[in-house]
């Protein structure tokens, strides 16, 4: 019984393995660490939209927030709803024949919600607060965004589809909780991250 | 808690705790001490808040079998007392005490942990990681109010069948088997207070957030707020009861009814009780 279970649960493993082609490695695939070794490429996901990150963010110079609304207010970056897309893209007519834009419209007529996929997925356990480093970073430093967002998520401004580029591991978080950030422009003052257990975990 | 970090504060670790200055509003991490208020008087006994901690924090219902092995899952618990002297009318003398996590400052569990699961955080609440914990039960058998929870059972498996996981609270774990847990002051609560109060440049108001139980509790027995904050109702119930967290023995006056559960054995609980007061003429 043990054996036939076992079984199963390698085959499990196999299909899984050979959805995502590049399981997920601990610092990273051998040849992707850098110095401070926990710069870790994430598996490529297949979005249903090739989603032009660079398009946006590096050409046309949007900013992160203007779409991941939930970023500066609260636990969830939040991926924007469709409308949001629909609200720019009927209105720009030079990009309508587009094969992803009209892939975009089709989603729309359809009224069906894109399936994107996730990206940056941390465990079930933890907490993460995108509105406290947003809101210590971005407003109260005035640093830029792409610098800010670009902490955890990588250069996405050069990016197609997003990909993750750290290993958004407990030590990788500690790694920056524990040096000293100064807390606004004018202040010199500095503090480091809050560093207890409950801060994250559930 | 990063090694290089309790390295650099060696010192503050070993500090003897609670000690004055501890807390304090100008301080980054001591502008909060979360503390509770019940009031004897007041508590019917009616289990509202045990029920308010069930739902809010995803605690499995054990069932009666293991009700009676003492395996219950409950992190808030009314306790009855009787009281002998009350002659024709028994029931009379019923009290009622519920019982929490008195988030003791100087917590007896928290060091007998082997592998450090459970500490104290910044806000004066004794942590408990549910992940970190390997099931010695060490804290529990530590503990003087009998406070902890043992999983048993494999309860993800069984307790929420088919429709009710959707009840589940999702900022709360559900523990798995082999790990200690305890009563948190509804900790997922107060840190999304505290990060909506920073970014508006405040402090988590008086009354803004709740525990599930006192929120729960239909005669207002339970009490809850930001002990440092001199002008919150919990501060002024602890010092019009003259109930001081950094002592250990409370001299006050016998009019006041204020006091702390097991004070002597030097454990500085965040929860206040007060007595009830009963006429035995009546």
């Amino acid at each position: 019984m043990i054996h036939r279970l076992l079984a199963v649960l390698s085959l499990a493993f196999l299909c899984g393995s050979a959805v995502n082609a590049e399981p997920f490695v601990q610092g990273g695939p051998i040849g992707s660490q850098t110095s401070d070794g926990y710069n870790a490429l994430g598996p490529v996901v297949q979005q249903p939209i090739d989603f032009p990150h660079y398009r946006h963010a590096k050409d046309m110079g949007i900013n992160c927030m203007y779409c991941h609304t939930g970023a500066r207010r609260g636990y969830v970056s939040v991926i924007p709803r469709e409308d949001k897309c629909i609200g720019c893209h009927q209105n720009i007519e030079s990009v309508k024949d587009k094969p992803r834009i009209k892939k975009l419209f089709e989603y729309w007529d359809k009224k069906e919600p894109i399936p994107w996929k996730k990206v940056n997925d941390l465990p079930d356990f933890v907490r993460f607060n995108h509105e406290r480093h947003i809101q210590r970073f971005y407003f109260r430093q005035d640093r830029p965004v792409r610098e800010v967002c670009g902490y955890c998520h990588g250069d996405v401004a050069n990016m197609t589809v997003d990909r993750r580029v750290k290993s958004l591991s407990m030590g990788w978080c500690v790694s920056c909780h524990e040096k000293d950030h100064k807390e606004s422009v004018t202040n010199m003052k500095t503090s480091h991250g809050p560093n207890e257990c409950w801060q994250c975990h559930k | 808690m990063s090694i290089t970090n309790l390295l650099n504060n060696w010192s503050f670790y070993r500090n003897k705790r609670p000690y004055r200055g501890q807390y304090d509003l100008n301080r980054q991490y001591g502008e909060y001490k979360w503390a509770m208020a019940v009031d004897l008087d007041i508590c019917t006994g009616c289990n509202a808040c045990t029920t308010a901690c069930y739902a809010e924090n995803n605690l499995p219902v054990v069932g009666k079998h293991r009700f009676e092995h003492g395996q219950v899952m409950h992190w808030i618990r009314i306790e009855r007392y009787w009281d002998e002297k009350m002659g024709e009318f028994p029931e009379q003398g019923t009290s009622f005490l519920p019982m929490m996590c008195q988030q003791c400052e100087a917590a007896p569990c928290e060091t007998v942990c082997p592998v450090a699961a459970t500490s104290h955080t910044n806000d004066g609440l004794n942590s408990q990681n549910y992940h970190r914990c390997i099931g010695s039960r060490y804290c529990s058998a530590n503990c003087p109010f009998k406070v902890r929870y043992f999983n048993w059972w494999n309860y993800p498996s069984t307790a929420w069948p088919a429709p009710l996981e959707d009840q589940l609270n999702p900022d709360v774990t559900v523990r798995t088997k082999g790990v200690m847990e305890k009563c948190t002051f509804c900790v997922q609560r107060l840190s999304e207070a505290k990060s909506r109060a920073r970014t508006e440049y405040r402090l988590v108001r008086d009354g803004e957030v709740l525990p599930a139980c006192a929120q729960a509790c239909p005669t207002g027995a339970i009490s809850f707020g930001n002990i440092v904050d001199p002008e919150s109702k919990i501060a002024k119930m602890w010092k019009n009861q003259q109930v001081d967290l950094y002592k250990d023995m409370q001299e006050k006056d016998n009019t006041v009814r204020g006091y702390r559960i097991l004070e002597d054995l030097r454990p500085f609980p965040s929860v206040m009780y007060m007595e009830r007061v009963r006429d035995a003429e009546a």
